[in-house]
């Protein structure tokens, strides 16, 4: 700091003549501020402005289509409470979710562990496994939905070789939560095993040489090493796949538009058919900001269970 | 000794392998039967046992996909190529300013401001849904590139990554530069920036990324078959001849993943630094 107060800011002195001397401090300030504006002028409008008007709206009967718009208090919510299918909905997306995030994450992690071993073409391997986390949700679902045809599909036509019959993926209540996760672990778990494979490379190698020396073998390296010095990266992959894909909504709208029934329809389906389809605006508002409630008390149970005993 | 440790390497590698080429298959096999799907005609398509190799490929379907009138996988290209690049310029140009003045400038106020920024992170995104919607209706930018560009420019958690950047950038570079009487936007666009250019074309990555394959958004303000986005575009060609026309449908998906796979390859190294540092930092 020695250059800054020795001459505050020379060169800088645009100040015209019949302006007061502004100190250094103030101008410090004013700089910051005029950094900031244009960020806080689309923060206000589109998260601050936005945020605020859902609340508020989610009390009122707000209907896209209707002139009054009268205040209702708690009703909104009530009535989601009452309705079934948002509970329906919501079982839906838990299922969903779990499936999807224990998938991504075992199968990221297995990913990551074997590309950081000392194998050839290991940056090779890593390019193609995060290749379909580039690919929209649109070319995922269009792709999948057809290798999941009953009737022409290729994966019925592998299974065929082991003896199962043609089975119903997305037609099928029982089974069609599990095609679409099958999918979304397809299509996503490139980004999980990139973080898995930064966090492991974060483990000192010292500490398995260590272990090696006192004859541990590979197993025990993984339980009692990587396991537990990952903790955090799975924290983190874990807090990160349940906010992401309790979002879900492309693959059911394309894949199989919610059904059959009503078996793959979503949380943010119902969102969209409130607020979209009905055009009930407020009661839409009031389905998000208990979205909101829901993944926030989510993320604090997941933080409360994975990070307890993290001493090493 | 050495013997045991080179035997348990090469088993160690012997599971690795093994993993790895089963999720290379798992991921590249999909892709394969889509490609040489695309290249079939609707009869070979529809037989049982599933062909996988064409035997007269056909490059018909990709021919009818893109001349249909019904269609316009042109125009959604080029507007989630426009709208993406678009959005991903408003959001460095807001974002890397507000980060400068969180990590380098003190003001009052500067630490409560910042938390609350970072609070609204933990909010989804569908909160603001509704009324940015209804803002854009009143606006009349329903349909337009400004509806695509400018909501979510106010990118929080790349204010976030910036500022975690620049804090780590030497506070003597910039001294030299007060020395020479230079003024915070000099400091700032003339050394903080050109140090920070992984920084920043990690955060354009992963925004140019995301909202290339956003869905919900474009879906709901933009209604008219030449304003869609090629996510959008997708659905409706599978809701229009998913049943008749698969092959063609295919060659849709394959056309709609070519510009990105072609980036992909030529800039792979960066994307997977630019998804590891972005994901390392906070969040996708």
């Amino acid at each position: 700091m020695t250059g800054a107060s020795a001459r505050p800011g020379a060169g800088l002195d645009w100040r015209p003549a019949w302006l007061p001397e502004i100190n250094l401090k103030r101008r410090e300030e004013i700089a910051a501020w005029l950094f900031l504006t244009p960020f806080l002028i689309f923060f206000a409008v589109f998260i601050g402005r936005a945020m605020f008007a859902a609340v508020q709206m989610s009390f009122y009967d707000w209907h896209a289509l209707r002139p009054s718009r009268p205040f209702v208090s708690f009703e909104n919510y009530e009535e989601l409470l009452r309705d079934d299918v948002f509970w329906f909905a919501l079982k839906n997306t838990i299922v969903f979710t779990a499936m999807t995030v224990a998938g991504t994450t075992v199968v990221a992690l297995a990913a990551a562990l074997a590309v950081t071993q000392p194998v050839r073409q290991a940056n090779f391997f890593r390019v193609l496994l995060y290749m379909p986390s580039l690919f929209s949700v649109g070319a995922v679902g269009l792709i999948w939905v057809w290798l999941l045809n009953s009737q022409f599909g290729v994966i019925n036509y592998g299974l065929s070789f082991f003896g199962i019959r043609p089975v119903n993926w997305l037609g099928d209540p029982a089974l069609v939560l599990p095609a679409l996760s099958l999918t979304t672990i397809w299509w996503a778990f490139g980004f999980p095993m990139l973080i898995f494979i930064a966090g492991l490379q974060g483990i000192p190698e010292h500490l398995y040489e260590a272990a090696r020396i006192d004859g541990a073998n590979a197993r025990q390296l993984f339980f009692n090493i990587t396991l537990p010095l990952l903790r955090p990266t799975i924290l983190f992959v874990t807090v990160t796949g349940v906010i992401g894909h309790f979002q879900v909504y492309g693959q059911p709208f394309i894949m199989t538009n919610g059904g059959p029934g009503r078996s793959s329809y979503t949380v943010i389906f119902y969102f969209y058919h409130t607020a979209w389809a009905s055009f009930r605006m407020g009661y839409g508002a009031a389905v998000a900001v208990a979205l909101a409630v829901i993944m926030a008390v989510v993320t604090v149970v997941q933080f409360l269970v994975i990070s307890r005993r993290v001493e090493y | 000794m050495a013997m045991m440790h080179r035997r348990r390497a090469w088993q160690d590698r012997f599971w690795a392998y093994l993993v790895l080429v089963a999720l290379s298959l798992f991921v590249f096999l999909p892709m394969l039967v889509v490609f040489s799907q695309s290249l079939m005609t609707n009869m070979e398509v529809t037989r049982w046992p599933p062909q996988i190799v064409p035997v007269n490929p056909t490059l018909f379907n990709y021919n009818d996909v893109l001349t249909r009138q019904d269609l316009r996988l042109d125009l959604w290209l080029r507007n989630s190529m426009v709208a993406a690049t678009g959005h991903t310029l408003a959001v460095l140009v807001i974002c890397a300013p507000a980060a400068y003045a969180f990590a380098r400038l003190r003001f009052r106020g500067s630490n409560a401001l910042f938390a609350i920024l970072l609070l609204t992170i933990m909010i989804p995104s569908q909160v603001t849904l509704i009324p940015n919607y209804l803002l854009m209706r009143d606006l009349k930018w329903l349909d337009s590139f400004n509806a695509l560009i400018f909501p979510g420019a106010a990118n929080v958690f790349g204010v976030f990554l910036l500022r975690q950047f620049f804090m780590q950038i030497p506070q003597e570079l910039e001294e030299a530069a007060v020395m020479d009487g230079a003024g915070y936007l000099r400091r700032f666009t003339q050394i903080v920036l050109p140090l920070s250019s992984n920084a920043l074309t990690a955060l354009a990555i992963f925004v140019f990324l995301g909202h290339y394959n956003d869905l919900f958004w474009p879906f709901i303000v933009t209604n008219s078959l030449e304003t869609r986005t090629l996510p959008v575009g997708l659905t409706i060609l599978n809701s229009a001849y998913g049943m008749q026309y698969r092959p063609m449908v295919l060659a849709g998906a394959v056309l709609s993943t070519i510009p990105i796979l072609i980036v992909y390859i030529i800039f792979q190294r960066r994307i997977i630094q630019g998804v590891t540092l972005t994901g390392g930092m906070g969040g996708r």
